[in-house]
């Protein structure tokens, strides 16, 4: 048990001081135990973050972790860090909104959903690094596919993609229907 | 000869529009057919699609869109159009006899609809988080950034450097000719002055053939210019490319 609270310790303290998000790989080779153990321990710190109401948040982008301050402080704190942000047009949050549910998704996809061209505004989400290219899809013109990055899950105050909006779920059926047609 | 000036006229037609401000912008054509059968209170999964065009035609000619997002929305509305117009010619033949079903072209707008519908609510409830629940991650601080080395440094290779300083030769001047030699309107005003010099009166010509340049040449003749717009000189030439003789004001009456 306390051995268990001694990892979850180390890795709050590895995160604390790190400079950058870590891999589940790297947490685990510092704190010398199997990936499997060392996510069950950086879950079981995230979730105690969250129900203990501390400052702080787990983060979780894949197979990567940081910490970053609690969502329900961040308009405290954006006085103290001097960070406002414009807000984003309609346009940029509906094409947002496509990438991160549907991630990773081409710029078509985007264009086809909101039924307009989103060319500037995809752009734009890229300039604010809130969306990035996270590889090509394997089709005929090899399109680039995009997906959110840490600066978005920080925008929204998101510890994972899992927190996002759900859907409704009659929409969720139908997105369901449609991404396997496509 | 004094310059008159231009008079300029206001174009009796051209009246500057109202000014106008549009606060229901859509991104997007499917935006804006949502709203439409939403501020009916209708039913997206229900409401004949078909009913739409009207409305939706009517509000796009009222109310342009970006050139650059035209054709998509008056692509939707050519969709409903044809919706529309199947309605009205019953002669058409039915692409789907299935009954209490879509057409395969209304049923696939009706799924492209609330497809954007759950998108469009859930960017809303993103743009309520947005500036209100950012999480900050910590920022690196100075202390973060690498390091200069900290051994000690010797007085001695400060002197090195010095000495391989002072090993540099020195960069050689510029070639003069390279440099563009200004030239102003009063360096040209003093010029002339002192070339009508106690007579008060020089024929340009002379000084003109001092020049070494185009521009000295243009420069020493809007001098002269200037000279007799400030009533300081006169300018006499007796025939077509004659000698200028510029006269100082006043210089007869001086000497």
């Amino acid at each position: 048990m306390s051995a268990v609270h001694d990892l979850d310790a180390y890795f709050e303290a590895l995160l604390f001081i790190a400079e950058r998000p870590l891999t589940t790989g790297e947490l685990a080779g510092l704190g010398e135990v199997p990936d499997l153990q060392a996510e069950a321990a950086l879950n079981d710190l995230g979730e105690r973050l969250a129900e203990d109401g501390r400052g702080l948040r787990l983060q979780r982008l894949g197979n990567e972790w940081q910490l970053v301050t609690a969502p329900e402080l961040g308009a405290r704190l954006a006085a103290y860090a001097a960070r406002q942000e414009a807000r984003l047009s309609n346009a940029a949050l509906e094409a947002l909104a496509v990438i991160a549910y549907r991630q990773p998704c081409t710029r078509a996809e985007v264009d086809r959903v909101r039924g307009v061209d989103s060319d500037y505004v995809i752009r734009s989400l890229l300039h604010r690094r809130l969306v990035t290219e996270v590889g090509r899809r394997d089709t005929p013109g090899r399109p680039i596919l995009l997906g959110t990055t840490f600066t978005f899950l920080e925008r929204f105050g998101l510890t994972a993609l899992d927190d996002l909006p759900p859907l409704t779920s009659e929409a969720a059926a139908l997105t369901a229907l449609t991404a396997d047609a496509g | 000869m004094p310059l008159e000036p231009i008079p300029v006229e206001a174009d009796p037609g051209a009246e500057a529009p109202p000014f106008e401000l549009r606060l229901d912008v859509f991104s997007g054509p499917l935006d804006l057919l949502l709203h439409l059968i939403e501020a009916r209170e209708l039913d997206v999964l229900t409401v004949p699609l078909a009913e739409m065009a009207d409305a939706y035609v009517e509000h796009l000619a009222n109310h342009p869109v970006a050139p650059a997002e035209l054709a998509d929305f008056v692509g939707v509305a050519s969709q409903l159009i044809l919706l529309k117009s199947r309605r009205l010619l019953p002669g058409e033949p039915q692409p789907s006899a299935r009954t209490g079903e879509d057409e395969p072209d209304e049923e696939e707008l009706r799924r492209r609809l609330l497809e954007y519908r759950a998108l469009r609510d859930a960017a809303r409830q993103l743009g309520a988080w947005d500036g209100e629940r950012v999480a900050f991650r910590r920022e690196p601080r100075e202390a973060d950034l690498p390091e200069a080395p900290t051994e000690p440094m010797p007085a001695s290779a400060l002197a090195d450097v010095l000495g391989r300083l002072a090993a540099i030769p020195e960069p050689e001047p510029p070639p003069p000719e390279v440099v563009p030699r200004e030239v102003t309107i009063a360096m040209q005003i003093t010029a002339l002055r002192e070339a009508m010099g106690s007579a008060g009166r020089v024929v340009l010509q002379t000084v003109l053939a001092a020049c070494r340049s185009r521009t000295e040449i243009s420069v020493t003749v809007l001098a002269m210019l200037e000279l007799v717009r400030r009533r300081q000189a006169t300018v006499e030439q007796t025939e077509l490319f004659g000698p200028i003789l510029v006269r100082r004001i006043g210089s007869e009456a001086g000497t």
